[in-house]
């Protein structure tokens, strides 16, 4: 038996007082091992009073007879005196005394006691133990005292806990931490409350610690459910309307859905949203979605702004893509002036500046802050450094990209009932008191309440903002809305209590009725859309003039009744843009759940407005929920349902190391052998095998077909086919290097849509208003397939009977037979017989003759030999003769067999994300399946089980059945 | 805490001729008492003795022939009752004849440790009236005294030893 050294010592520490057996074991010994025996061979004299050296390389529990045993008779002695025998005695009782009277030393001395006298924190406090043992507990103290830990300690906190915790202190601490990654404003609320994780560039928040995933749920459904999404991008393009459009329009498609061209969109009224490809690569090469407004049209002006919103992953991407559609090549570098002016230009930068080196990684705010002194506050961006460029502009055009990220914060609000929190926590700003209005301000409210026009301008919007309260539901709104607002500082309205924001039916009477109507039919006017949050001076001097919390204090102190409500301060007064955020858009049920608002501010006010919100009985949700929330809204989310694009590629590869990581920590024994579940790829899906196979599949099935119609030979056909046939063939070689891509064309997908016959989640025909589609015939699916060989496309799964889909779960194909069981009641499906784990024996095999020729170098030898058992014994097995070193039990090892065929049904392809879905009551699951594969199965499906698939965990052998859905 | 529990054995092991004492040892003990066991109760004797962990000679002493015998608490009465059916010991080739003379059993080893301060302090006492000699009378004396570490500890100890509760026979 092995023992680790401190083992070893503890247990000599521990043994050090236990008498040893005394017996003449072998010559050497003898001498040593007098100690209780107390006769000495050579001197026969007393026994030594002081202790006796002790052997230690022979203690008293390791046993073992030695072999010389030599002559013992000798060395007896010959007689018997009393003197011996007492002498033997009385070293024995002495021994034993030592042993009786000593405690066993374990290292802490209260272990000694018995446990009805062991108190709490004696090991601090060396008085809370009996006086006997104090001594010992004070020495054992002290030497612990004494090793490396004091040290070190002293090192890393050289100021008391007071010191560090003031306030100046604090921040400096707070400044050096988030120098790599970038905090929130709400950072420090969040990461009280909430799980945080290191994504993208920035501390997010992911589920908050407490349990509140059905609560969650139920905000969304029916209250108010809060999110800061602050750490979404934004990047401002101003210029010339027809020159931005030119740009942008190279960047989208028509056929993907309505363009940054959009009318509503251009007209400043509505938020609209667009996937986003590199520069005129459409269908393939896709970026992301991203969202986007426009500024409404100044009066004479075709100098236009637009924001668009992207997620910070795809973000630099974008931004190259953006600078090259739009020539902003020349890249200002931001100086102590905030406002880049064209002066400023120093043509020495690249053309093309360095992205920085994280990806996401963001920049710095304005630069007023970075020259004040250093313990200010960080707000924005504390991970750029100052000198990167955040503007870039055109030479031959007026066009300037503005990088814009953490400039601006957005709180999304999701849940009918996000509109009354908004009503209720703010007020639309009050107009300024007439005695100001003579002399000029440095602030901007007051100089604007000398301007008739925008007072007017804002009585408009305040109108428009208290017709909200009279709204049932947030849902009711057109979706995108826009609603530009100055409103109070929401500090001073801030309730003692939280409350939470209930509709006001009273209220709601009152409001004027045809008014209200207006609103909900066609949204805000254009003008109210308008906001001086678009104007980068204004957004300065709100950030620059905000009054600190510890000046609002001070005057609710000096407020003679107290509680009552401040007078709002000149400048307490805010330019916000509410952003209506469609729910769910597509599908027959719970439509438009989920919607809600969108909240954006200038920096710096985010804790002033988050509280407020806060106060308001909302429940707060983290990146967690946001996936849950656009799983329930059966919307793709960003980046985890995008594989074709670069973040999504990113996103997978993060997520597979993450899985396989988890995996591997579990002792082997436990781990799920995925081999023998017939699960080729539980981490990471391989899209691009699967489109390619199917696409191989489809391409033979079509020829054989070819060949069995041509016998039956009708001309038209024939001709048909004819012209049909020839384009998959050249299609052949171009495809093999070609990367699947993901179906968005809106035209295809209505029409796949059509064949997979739309159905409620749990499987009911929807009443069918649209025309019906086109009948899935063999010519109407070739044509399609010409277009789409190497696509995938997004469908919502929704399971028929029980069962949970989990991530990565398998899509598969029904045959015939499994379809007829489907009719048979608490039918729950076929099971897939289990597969053979021909890794395990060679994995356990390699372990072997690694054992054997551990010292010796991995001979060739031996993989050779593997190699050929292998081949031997089962041909389906890819011989891989690389890498049988990562090998991993219960996965397969990297070149990885035919994806579609390996298990008794064909896949189709994997599920992204799938959970118990709470507002479908069943089992729902979104994820990509191929589209030749697609069709195919749906050809060969009879018309009234058309679109049903069957779904299986990657832990699992149960297939369930599970209904196609591809909602447009 | 959670253990197992067992019982120790003291045993005192009289041999005829004394000087065959010294060449005793832990295995050869071992041996004899398992051989015992199996010849008196046979398997199903033996079989608790197979848990070598907890069938084990703690300590042997081979000038005084004091033994400590762990035995599994559930069992040690039957594996007790053979100890007397040993009489003989096979140790390094030679055969030495004895017996086993169970002096106490007790639950831990320093119960036993303690009651072997009191018994061996005791015999010391009663050896000391029967001297023949001077000589021997002094080296005696001196036995006694050198058997204690520290005088004023061992009154104390004393006194725990006797509160403290052990199965003595």
């Amino acid at each position: 038996m092995k023992m680790s050294a401190s083992k070893v010592k503890m247990r000599e520490k521990k043994m050090r007082d236990q008498p040893v057996s005394v017996q003449y074991s072998s010559q050497n010994e003898a001498g040593g091992s007098n100690e209780n025996g107390g006769e000495t061979r050579s001197t026969g004299g007393g026994p030594s009073t002081n202790r006796p050296k002790r052997s230690h390389h022979q203690p008293g529990w390791v046993r073992g007879h030695q072999k010389d045993g030599g002559d013992y008779s000798k060395e007896m002695p010959k007689y018997i005196t009393a003197g011996g025998f007492a002498r033997a005695r009385a070293a024995e009782v002495k021994a034993m005394l030592k042993a009786v009277t000593k405690r066993p030393a374990s290292c802490h001395v209260f272990e000694t006691l018995p446990k009805h006298m062991r108190r709490r924190a004696m090991s601090h406090n060396t008085k809370r133990l009996p006086r006997r043992l104090r001594l010992m507990a004070m020495k054992l103290r002290e030497k612990s005292l004494q090793g490396g830990s004091k040290k070190k300690k002293e090192q890393t906190r050289s100021k008391s806990r007071k010191a560090r915790r003031r306030h100046g202190n604090l921040l400096l601490e707070f400044n050096r931490r988030q120098r790599k990654n970038i905090w929130l404003e709400t950072h420090i609320w969040h990461a009280k409350r909430f799980h945080m994780v290191k994504k993208w560039g920035y501390c997010l928040g992911d589920r908050p610690t407490y349990k509140c995933y059905r609560p969650c749920y139920r905000a969304m459904s029916s209250h108010c459910l809060l999110q800061d999404l602050s750490y979404y991008c934004c990047i401002e393009l101003q210029g010339e309307e027809d020159r931005l459009l030119t740009g942008l329009s190279q960047l989208t498609s028509k056929e993907a859905g309505p363009t940054f061209a959009a009318a509503l969109c251009l007209s400043g009224r509505r938020q609209g949203s667009v996937v986003v490809y590199r520069a005129g690569q459409y269908p393939s090469q896709p970026l992301g979605p991203v969202t986007f407004l426009w500024r409404p049209r100044t009066q004479g002006s075709t100098h236009r702004q637009l924001w668009i919103w992207a997620h910070p992953t795809l973000k630099q991407d974008l931004l190259a893509e953006l600078r090259s559609v739009c020539d902003c090549s020349e890249a200002v570098v931001p100086v102590v002036v905030p406002e880049p002016s064209p002066a400023e230009v120093t043509p020495t930068v690249d053309s093309e500046p360095k992205p920085k080196t994280t990806p996401g990684a963001k920049r710095k705010r304005s630069s007023k802050d970075q020259s004040g002194p250093p313990a200010k506050k960080i707000l924005g961006d504390g991970t750029r450094s100052p000198t990167t460029p955040v503007t870039w502009k055109s030479s031959s055009s007026t066009t300037v990209i503005n990088d814009l990220t953490m400039e601006i914060i957005r709180y999304r609000l999701i849940g009918p009932q996000s509109h009354t929190v908004i009503t209720e926590a703010f007020e639309a700003a009050t107009s300024c008191d007439e005695m100001n209005k003579s002399q000029p301000s440095s602030l901007w409210w007051p100089e604007h309440c000398k301007d008739e026009n925008k007072m007017h301008l804002h009585q408009q919007q305040a109108d428009v903002f208290h017709l909200l309260k009279g709204i049932f539901s947030t849902a009711e709104l057109p979706p995108g809305t826009i609603l530009g607002l100055t409103v109070d500082d929401p500090r001073l309205t801030l309730p003692t209590k939280k409350v939470k924001a209930l509709p006001c039916v009273k209220q709601a009477q009152e409001v004027d009725e045809e008014k209200r109507r207006e609103l909900v039919l066609s949204g805000v006017s254009e003008h109210c859309c308008q906001s001086f949050l678009w104007d980068r001076s204004v957004r300065d001097n709100v950030i620059d003039n905000k009054i600190s919390e510890q000046e609002l204090n001070r005057m609710r102190s000096e407020v003679l009744v107290p509680g009552s409500r401040l007078p709002v301060p000149p400048q307490g007064r805010v330019p916000v843009l509410l952003v209506h955020q469609p729910g769910k858009q597509v599908g027959h049920e719970m439509s438009s759940w989920g919607a809600g608002w969108d909240l954006l501010l200038p920096k710096g006010w985010g804790m002033a407005f988050w509280v407020p919100l806060v106060y308001r009985g909302v429940r707060i949700g983290g990146l967690n929920m946001s996936l849950k929330h656009s799983q329930n809204k059966s919307a793709p989310h960003f980046p985890h349902d995008y594989p074709d694009c670069p973040a999504g590629v990113h996103f997978q590869e993060e997520q597979e190391a993450e899985l396989l990581d988890k995996f591997k920590r579990r002792p082997p024994a436990k781990r799920t052998n995925y081999i023998k579940h017939g699960c080729l790829a539980p981490f990471c899906c391989p899209w691009q095998q699967l489109a390619e196979e199917w696409e191989h599949i489809t391409r033979e099935g079509g020829e054989e077909r070819e060949g069995a119609g041509r016998s039956r030979t009708t001309t038209e056909a024939d001709t048909v086919m004819e012209g049909e046939v020839a384009t998959p063939r050249q299609d052949v070689t171009m495809t093999m290097a070609q990367r699947f891509t993901v179906l968005r064309n809106r035209k295809s997908l209505r029409l796949l849509s059509g064949w997979c016959k739309p159905t409620t989640s749990k499987g009911q025909r929807a009443c069918r208003l649209r025309p019906p589609p086109p009948s899935l015939d063999l010519s109407a699916v070739k044509s399609f397939l010409t277009s789409h060989r190497m696509t995938l496309v997004w469908v919502r799964l929704s399971l028929l009977s029980g069962g949970k889909p989990e991530l990565h779960g398998i899509v598969c194909v029904p045959t015939s037979e499994d379809l007829k069981q489907l009719k048979a009641p608490g039918a729950v499906g076929p099971q897939e017989p289990p597969h053979k784990d021909h890794f395990k024996s060679r994995i356990k095999r390699k372990k072997s003759s690694k054992k054997a020729a551990a010292p010796s170098l991995p001979s060739d030898k031996t993989v050779e030999k593997e190699t050929e058992l292998s081949s031997a014994s089962d041909p389906n097995i890819p011989i891989t003769s690389s890498s049988p070193l990562d090998l991993v039990l219960g996965l397969w090892p990297d070149p990885l067999p035919s994806v579609a065929s390996h298990c008794s049904r064909l896949t189709l392809g994997w599920v992204t994300q799938g959970d118990f879905s709470l507002s479908a009551g069943c089992g729902e699951a979104l994820g990509f399946v191929s589209v030749p594969g697609l069709l195919n199965t749906l050809q060969n499906q009879p018309m009234e089980h058309r679109g049903t698939v069957l779904l299986r965990n990657p832990t699992s052998l149960q297939y369930r059945f599970a209904k196609i859905n591809i909602e447009v | 805490m959670v253990r197992i529990k067992s019982r120790h054995l003291l045993c005192e092991i009289n041999v005829t001729d004394r000087n065959c004492l010294l060449l005793l040892d832990d295995r050869a003990v071992l041996a004899a008492v398992k051989d015992t066991v199996l010849r008196m109760h046979g398997d199903y004797g033996a079989a608790p003795l197979c848990f070598l962990c907890v069938f084990l000679v703690k300590y042997l002493n081979a000038h005084t022939g004091i033994v400590f015998l762990r035995f599994p608490k559930n069992c040690y009465k039957l594996l007790w009752s053979a100890l007397p059916f040993i009489t003989s010991i096979e140790s390094r080739g030679h055969k030495i004849s004895c017996f086993f003379n169970c002096l106490h059993v007790g639950g831990t080893i320093r119960t036993c440790q303690k009651f072997l301060i009191r018994y061996n302090t005791q015999q010391l006492h009663r050896m000391l009236p029967k001297c023949k000699n001077e000589e021997e009378k002094q080296e005696i004396r001196q036995a006694i005294l050198n058997c204690s570490l520290l005088r004023g500890k061992k009154e104390a100890f004393e006194e725990a030893s006797e509160s403290e509760e052990d199965e003595e026979e």
